[in-house]
């Protein structure tokens, strides 16, 4: 894989202890009950924590915690765009960047390859670009970035809504929320936001991949979509309806944090 | 991507005429240009193709080499995929202008590929954990308008059935090492079964339609478009939404679906020309670049 230049690697002399495993890894069950009680083949995500605001030299900043998922995201801006030449004068520019601490996955440093970075990144940006009215900010820019401290699985969707989150903290117009939900398709069933475990268990079953979606509820819009492996058309489509359900569930969470970000910032009603 | 102007007035005329199924250059929504393929041009390489869709034009080369297999698993051999985007192709590519896009349809291609049944990567394996074949695709952008993603998934197909791999055989020597050795006869080769290897579909969504094989006119009108990989049987190995804009659900599902009708269709006269091309042999006319 193209390797980033600018960020310098440790010497790749050390390897995880986890290769030197004796008996088979532990691979967890494609039916029954998983591994921490969810149900599979329903809808049913990962109860959330986020609050807005933690960062305070960011304009806006949010943190969320799904499980053991947890991601902290700061939005600067608008400000003055440096490059002046290729700015389009009528509408901002958003820059997102998305960044794995070293330490945030089983394997130290495995994400750290600047070009799978790069497409987490640019994935984010083409989520959250319709939501925002950027046509009220001509020749700035504003900049988005996420940092996963943890990678527990759906890493992608919730830097999403993590993102949309720091961005209305921002006081940055936006349309909408954007939310992110992810589903990880195992031969027949399915499992929703799935976890580590799960997401990387390459099973014999014929059909498997991951989805993520991004979606605006309130528009009814999809602004984001990705999926790997191999699945049929109509599971596909399935499983963007089924992603879509997920984001509608996590939905009044976002809402009820950022009003309470809101009267937590907000001065107190005078005494009259 | 090269990007052109497109003043309101062609915007208003590219939109209305796909609306009602004609495009600028008479093409149905779901056309391709005309499409040349051709094996075999490179006579370095292990396998190579071009491709020529329209004014786009794709040059892939693939080489084998011996590496280390990855830890995780030791009894397959991989793909490595680089996409280069030549100054050739548009002024906007010179120097590192064109590395960006050449990293984003590098992860692309990282992505459709990532998944068991495209190539058959255990065929690849020499010795557990220690040799394999390591398979460095590299993709050259000649010439761009529009569709890129199309064109080299088409192009990556071509170059894979035309791979030659030279046959390897394992002996241990004294101290009980394993030593690799190429056969003697250049041309005793392992070829690749392609029969599985997916073919990219890009949907650019304009107005309230969707059009395949859209040029960068066609291109500049659209907001979002989605690229879909799909192989022989119809199973999707990726979907991706590019662009900036937004898509109703019900696009997206229509959207699935035409691509993967079209996708389907395409792996058919795409083996079927290879084949014959392969058969003609010694007697193949070579068209190269300036046919």
């Amino acid at each position: 894989m193209p390797t980033d230049t600018r960020r310098i690697r440790g010497p790749e002399v050390s390897q995880s202890p986890s290769l030197f495993q004796c008996g088979p890894a532990v691979v967890p069950p494609s039916h029954g009950a998983r591994a921490d009680g969810r149900q599979r083949d329903q809808v049913d995500v990962r109860p959330v924590f986020v609050r807005c605001g933690l960062v305070s030299q960011a304009k806006g900043s949010a943190y969320i915690e799904a499980g053991d998922t947890k991601l902290l995201c700061s939005v600067y801006g608008p400000k003055e765009t440096e490059r002046k030449d290729e700015t389009d004068m009528k509408c901002g520019r958003l820059t997102t960047d998305m960044r794995f601490a070293p330490f945030s996955c089983p394997e130290r440093g495995s994400w750290i390859q600047g070009s799978q970075s790069k497409s987490f990144s640019l994935m984010l940006q083409e989520s959250l670009q319709p939501a925002l009215c950027l046509h009220k900010y001509p020749r700035s820019q504003i900049e988005v970035n996420v940092m996963v401290l943890e990678n527990s699985g759906s890493v992608q969707a919730h830097a999403i809504t993590c993102a949309s989150l720091a961005l209305a903290d921002a006081g940055i117009e936006m349309y909408d929320l954007v939310l992110g939900c992810s589903i990880r398709q195992d031969g027949s069933s399915y499992v929703v936001d799935p976890t580590y475990l799960e997401e990387n268990n390459w099973s014999s079953s014929e059909h498997q991949g991951g989805l993520t979606v991004a979606f605006l509820p309130s528009l009814n819009q999809v602004s984001g979509l990705q999926s790997d492996g191999e699945m049929t058309e109509e599971t596909l489509s399935a499983g963007i309806r089924t992603c879509i359900e997920g984001c509608y569930k996590l939905y009044p969470v976002i809402q009820q944090a950022l009003v309470k970000a809101v009267r937590r910032a907000a001065p107190p009603p005078p005494e009259s | 991507m090269a990007t052109v102007k497109v003043s309101e007035a062609e915007k208003v005329y590219i939109l209305h005429g796909i609306r009602d199924d004609l495009r600028v250059d008479g093409r149905s929504c779901e056309d391709y240009r005309h499409m040349e393929v051709e094996t075999d041009v490179v006579s370095n390489t292990d396998g190579s193709a071009r491709v020529s869709l329209g004014h786009t034009a794709v040059l892939v080369g693939i080489k084998a080499e011996i590496g280390k297999p990855r830890p995780l698993v030791p009894d397959e051999g991989y793909l490595e995929f680089f996409v280069d985007c030549s100054a050739n192709a548009t002024p906007e590519f010179e120097g590192r202008g064109g590395e960006e896009l050449g990293i984003e349809l590098s992860n692309t291609l990282y992505r459709v590929f990532n998944n068991k049944s495209s190539v058959d990567l255990q065929s690849l394996c020499i010795s557990a954990g220690e040799h394999c074949w390591v398979l460095y695709v590299d993709v050259l952008l000649l010439q761009c308008d529009g569709n890129l993603y199309d064109a080299i998934s088409v192009a990556i197909k071509a170059a894979l059935f035309n791979t030659k791999i030279p046959r390897v055989h394992v002996s241990s020597d004294e101290e009980g090492g394993k030593e690799v050795e190429l056969s003697d006869d250049p041309f005793d080769c392992v070829r690749l079964n392609v029969e599985s290897v997916p073919c990219i579909v890009t949907l650019c969504k304009v107005g309230h339609r969707h059009v395949v094989d859209a040029t960068l006119q066609e291109k500049a009108c659209s907001v979002a478009s989605l690229i879909i990989a799909v192989t022989h049987r119809g199973t999707v190995t990726c979907a991706k939404k590019v662009g900036g804009g937004s898509l109703d659900p019900e696009s997206v599902f229509e959207m699935t679906e035409a691509g993967k009708r079209v996708g389907k269709a395409l792996h058919a006269p795409l083996m079927k020309l290879l084949q014959q091309e392969e058969s003609l042999g010694k007697k193949r006319q070579k068209v190269g670049f300036l046919g």
